[in-house]
């Protein structure tokens, strides 16, 4: 404080020299203006305005650690469909449908794409018994949550063209894993590409 | 303050050396005035200095409290004490003094009694004015050495800057196991003492309440993807909100609302509803994708996630819906906003030539700010004093939690290298 405060001084002393009688008026202010802020500054709070006071009264805390129980977990309904068997799926599996893909970031349904979804079309056509699930996913790349949404999209568009190849809506439904579930976790184009896909998966009727 | 004193002798030089005649009397009185401001502004900072306040976390790098810490005690102890310091390390405002080497202002005895329980007396005492400014009993049944030491750290941390600490405040985070199956846990600040809390399903997004006493969460379960909450005081977890189509939390508001995205009617929309799952309000009407809502921290503004624009981008709406505006510009993948406990500031995670980092604007999209560079850094989450953020990053190989002040400095990862965590969320204060 005493260097800042002698700087000051100089610099004020030598505008006065220079300025004539309005900066000696003025240097008069700025001296009034620091001696008001230097008898605030250093008047000492009173002994009463002081907290806490000399003799700490002591406090006391109790310490506790928060330690998780045993979860009670949500119930949760059971829904419509349930997935099939092992002799079931035995018999479907030589219906193999394959994962159709997509381009980063993106849900249409590319050209490349089509043949297979002509196959599952006329399959679940011949088929009435058969529901089917798609699976929306993507690569790791992004956050997980805006990528459930566009692994949502993904497989509401592979819906969207079964239906327009008339599969009935009811027989599909769609879920999303975003990139929950890769297929394989290298960093490279190839395996982000095998990840960003729509899978399929057979279930019985309601 | 030396440094705020010639900050504005530099200003006077240069009105002086431009003047001449009446401009020069001008720019002398203006000098003048400028010096009386200055004297006015350092003994304002000066007297707020003898408010018991020794340090103004609002400034950092400002300067460093000088303190010693001594503990006296059994072996045990001593971990105390090293907890204690790195508390107050991370928050980059306080030195730590060895006790023979001179200069603290502050120093701090630690009287440790583990005979029964763990029983510690806190004494911090003002060396300048040689007065004791905090006397304080700590009292365990159990030995727990971690909480302990982050109690000790936040009331040191309250008497140097006035200020409520985060020490005791947890971090929730996904862990993903070697099956690929993700877990939600969560730790202490500074990544240990990590637990498990929801294991069932495939957990993705989550959210504190404001008071700290519930965990909101999306699940997958039976391919259905619902929101739960679980109360922290009974660990026990109820539905808050299912639909057909993909259920994700997003934040929560002081009045006890929860943000969340929904399919529900086929398109990805923003909805809030309140802690028991009723008085459902849907607030966009978008064909794009909209998710991961988060309430500013006085509940009246929501940021979140749209494509409505091609790409996704940061915007901010108000509670009810109304005056929705972009706030992010810059890049061409811009999602996981995450406020500041101020409500001036939103951190997100950015694509910036091909990678993931974490960036901060302000609300208004002014003032943008990259954070991080190294490897792939995402989902920030503010520190309840907004002092701090935490993310995931996988700048050392496996993806971990790293935490770092919120200007950028100082960052550190939190978490175990053996582990892969992720998706990181602050708690608020918790009530201890």
């Amino acid at each position: 404080m005493v260097t800042v405060f002698e700087k000051i001084i100089s610099m004020c002393n030598i505008q006065t020299i220079k300025g004539g009688y309005l900066m000696k008026k003025l240097f008069v202010v700025c001296l009034l203006i620091f001696a008001v802020s230097c008898t605030k500054t250093y008047t000492r709070p009173s002994e009463e305005e002081v907290t806490p006071p000399k003799e700490m009264k002591e406090e006391v805390m109790k310490v506790e650690e928060e330690a998780p129980e045993e979860i009670a977990y949500a119930r949760d309904e059971e829904i419509g469909e349930r997935d099939l068997s092992p002799a079931e799926v035995a018999e479907v599996a030589k219906t193999v449908f394959s994962d159709i893909h997509f381009d980063y970031d993106k849900y249409n349904i590319r050209p490349d794409a089509r043949p297979m979804l002509n196959q599952v079309a006329s399959f679940m056509s011949e088929n009435g018994d058969y529901n089917v699930v798609i699976e929306g996913h993507c690569d790791e790349r992004g956050t997980n949550e805006y990528n459930l949404a566009l692994g949502e999209r993904r497989g509401k568009a592979t819906k969207n063209y079964l239906v327009s190849l008339g599969v009935s809506s009811s027989k599909i439904s769609t879920v999303t894993f975003g990139e929950e579930k890769p297929l394989c976790t290298d960093t490279s184009e190839t395996c982000w590409q095998s990840n960003r896909r729509a899978h399929f998966v057979v279930t019985g009727r309601r | 303050m030396k440094k705020q004193g010639s900050g504005v002798r530099g200003q006077g030089t240069g009105i002086r050396g431009r003047g001449s005649g009446l401009n020069k009397r001008l720019s002398r009185f203006l000098y003048c005035i400028s010096y009386a401001l200055g004297i006015l502004f350092l003994f304002s900072i000066f007297t707020t200095a003898h408010a018991r306040i020794y340090i103004d976390v609002t400034s950092p790098g400002a300067r460093q409290l000088p303190i010693t810490i001594i503990t006296t005690g059994p072996m045990q102890s001593k971990e105390i004490e090293w907890i204690v310091k790195s508390d107050l390390e991370a928050t980059g405002i306080f030195e730590i003094v060895d006790p023979d080497v001179p200069g603290a202002e502050i120093i701090v005895v630690l009287d440790v009694d583990m005979s029964g329980g763990l029983k510690v007396v806190l004494s911090v005492r003002d060396l300048i004015e040689n007065r004791e400014v905090l006397k304080k009993r700590f009292d365990a049944s159990k030995v727990i050495i971690r909480p302990m030491a982050h109690s000790i750290a936040d009331d040191i941390y309250k008497v140097a800057t006035g200020k409520d600490g985060v020490f005791r405040t947890k971090i929730s985070y996904l862990k993903e196991l070697a099956s690929g199956k993700k877990e939600l846990q969560y730790m202490d600040w500074d990544g240990y003492n990590s637990k498990k809390i929801i294991s069932r399903g495939l957990t993705t997004s989550h959210n504190w309440s404001q008071d700290g006493s519930y965990l909101f969460y999306s699940s997958e379960r039976k391919r259905q993807w619902k929101i739960y909450v679980l109360d922290l005081d009974n660990f026990r977890e109820t539905l808050l909100f299912s639909s057909k189509g993909l259920n994700i939390v997003g934040g929560t508001s002081p009045d006890g609302l929860v943000s969340f995205s929904s399919s529900k009617d086929g398109s990805s929309e923003i909805y809030s509803i309140n802690k028991y799952g009723k008085n459902l309000k849907k607030l966009t009407r978008s064909f794009g994708i909209d998710v991961s809502p988060v309430f500013s921290p006085d509940g009246g503004t929501i940021a979140f996630v749209s494509d409505r624009g091609g790409t996704p981008q940061i915007y901010v709406m108000t509670a009810e819906g109304k005056n929705l505006h972009r706030v992010t510009f810059e890049g061409a993948y811009n999602t996981s906003p995450s406020w500041s406990s101020d409500g001036e500031r939103i951190a997100y995670t950015g694509r910036s030539n091909g990678k993931f980092q974490i960036f901060v604007v302000k609300s208004d999209g002014t003032e943008l700010r990259q954070l991080t560079v190294s490897g792939n850094n995402e989902s920030p989450s503010f520190s309840p004093d907004g002092i701090f953020l935490v993310f995931d990053s996988d700048r050392d190989g496996k993806r971990g939690i790293y935490r770092m002040r919120s200007n950028g400095e100082a960052q550190k990862k939190i978490t175990d290298d053996r582990v892969k965590a992720m998706a990181p969320e602050w708690s608020p204060y918790l009530k201890k």
